[in-house]
């Protein structure tokens, strides 16, 4: 008959593998409750979103502004290289759009900085819309955004 | 006449009686002791305890009394044991009792439920080193999940020759959960940690809870497939329960059903400890391992817990980590119990509640992950 040897300790473990099996288990385990408990910590939002889908529009308008675009970067830099001079210029466009309505054609205020004898009229207007102070309406006109005047003049 | 009365005594209890009967008996009526007068798990201990005394009648072998042999009445009763049918129901009775509430209101507790199941893989690995196969040090090492019907269960299907001493090493432990882990608890934390104050749980919908059952058993079950009787069971019995149009059938699986299927596993379970069967030297290994297993896991539960401080803006108590062992309510109360010594308002069993019940879901994908790695 044949004799069955049996090892103990360390060399019984590796035998069978065990430190391979308890890695693999206890990863498993981990990876399991893991999961579980990301998808339970995400599921009271979800469930928010099912019941109203316009909280997700909300989130993704939250993030927008958390990121913000190229074009703000551009803007921001437009604002950042205003000089002295140009922020004076910008000061007595200030004044004569007050002769606007609040929905202007751009070409009434370019014309308002020609006749006044204002240096570069087109290239000033191009630096006011760069600095966004002045804004499209989408509907083909102009508006004067005081808010952007105020931080930057 | 004095030939019939010799024959009659020669098959009597009194003549057939071994020491080894006399032993288990006497553990027997020390499980009663503890089920009935200390309150330890009265539930499990008092049938096992009954089963021990049924099981060591010395018996006249061939009468088709005993448990093992195949034609008697606590054989086919204990067939639910071997083929492993009485801890799915067990664990649908379970669902059907608990509320998910507090894991679900904060979820990353669920961590110390995985953490103490450490402990079943180091017990796995001593076994091994003791010289126990890879099957048998499988079904050993469970004992550390704490949970009596997953120990049953891969048992079973792993090592049917070991099911009375892993089965009665289990309910032991699991009875002496008040006894075993506080020592463990205020070792491995300070006062200061122990005072912790956990933070108010958030009112948790109904939709959630229903939900919760069935992407739990989806998302576990795919992962480890094995843990599908348990696991299966458990978030079924849940689900009947939160979805409040099954209230009857809940009533019945966390009543009649559970109540049944613990008197039959109870009962036979002790059964199967006859003296000859189960005074070996094995039995007195794996009650070592799992009084090891029990020390370990709840050890790997508190530290995880401190650890787990060091990351959280929200601290949590790390005596929780302790109810990361599965044995449900006890642990949990266990850990509310040593919170209350250290601060009497400091209110823990609903956050213990937490890892409590990811232990149960931790020690059945632990054994369903040994059961498939050792087929």
């Amino acid at each position: 008959m044949e004799e069955v040897i049996k090892i103990y300790g360390l060399a019984a473990i590796g035998k069978s593998n065990g430190w391979a099996v308890s890695g693999v288990g206890i990863s498993i385990v981990f990876s399991g409750l893991i999961s579980l408990s990301f998808v339970i910590s995400q599921l009271h939002k979800l469930l928010n979103v099912w019941e109203d889908p316009s909280k997700l529009q909300k989130m993704f308008q939250a993030k927008k502004s958390v990121f913000p675009s190229l074009e703000d970067e551009s803007v921001k830099a437009a604002r950042a290289a205003l000089t002295v001079s140009q922020k004076e210029v910008i000061k007595q466009y200030a004044l004569l759009r007050l002769n606007l309505e609040d929905h202007f054609p751009l070409s009434r205020l370019l014309y308002l900085g020609i006749i006044s004898g204002l240096k570069d009229p087109h290239e000033n207007l191009n630096q006011l819309l760069k600095t966004k102070i002045i804004r499209p309406d989408k509907e083909g006109l102009f508006t004067w955004d005081k808010t952007t005047f105020d931080q930057i003049v | 006449m004095d030939a019939l009365f010799l024959d009659f005594f020669h098959n009597t209890g009194f003549y057939l009686c071994d020491y080894r009967n006399i032993i288990m008996i006497c553990i027997g009526l020390i499980f009663l002791y503890l089920g009935i007068v200390k309150d330890y798990e009265p539930l499990l201990l008092v049938p096992i305890g009954f089963g021990m005394l049924v099981g060591n009648i010395p018996i006249f072998k061939g009468l088709g009394l005993g448990i093992y042999e195949s034609n008697s009445v606590l054989h086919y009763l204990y067939f639910g044991v071997t083929q492993g049918i009485y801890p799915p129901l067990i664990f649908l009775g379970i669902g059907a009792m608990t509320d998910f509430s507090t894991l679900l209101a904060r979820p990353v507790l669920m961590l110390l439920g995985a953490a103490a199941q450490v402990g079943v893989f180091i017990t796995f690995l001593g076994a091994l080193a003791l010289g126990f196969d890879p099957k048998e040090a499988s079904a050993i090492g469970i004992i550390g999940g704490a949970d009596g019907p997953t120990a049953i269960f891969l048992t079973a299907k792993l090592a049917p020759h070991l099911i009375g001493p892993i089965a009665v090493a289990a309910y032991s432990y699991m009875a002496l959960v008040p006894v075993i882990q506080p020592p463990i608890m205020k070792l491995l934390t300070t006062r200061k940690e122990r005072l912790i104050r956990m933070e108010e749980p958030r009112e948790v919908p109904k939709r959630e809870k229903i939900i919760f059952p069935i992407v739990a058993f989806l998302l576990c079950c795919f992962l480890a497939p094995a843990a599908l009787p348990l696991l299966g069971m458990l978030c079924f019995g849940n689900l009947l329960k939160e979805a409040v149009v099954t209230e009857r059938l809940a009533q019945t699986a966390r009543t009649s059903l559970i109540d049944t299927a613990t008197i039959l596993l109870g009962l036979t379970v002790g059964a199967s400890t006859q003296g000859d069967v189960f005074l070996t030297k094995d039995s007195v290994f794996i009650f070592i391992l799992g009084a090891t297993s029990f020390g370990v896991a709840t050890a790997s539960g508190l530290v995880f817990a401190k650890f787990m401080n060091l990351f959280l803006k929200s601290k949590i108590n790390p005596l929780l980590g302790a109810a990361g062992v599965s044995a449900v309510p006890d642990s949990a109360r266990v850990v509310h119990v040593v919170g209350l010594r250290e601060d009497p308002t400091n209110f823990l069993l609903m956050h213990a509640m937490a890892p409590n019940v990811s232990g149960v879901i931790g020690s059945a994908i632990a054994a369903g992950v040994l059961w498939s790695l050792m087929n």
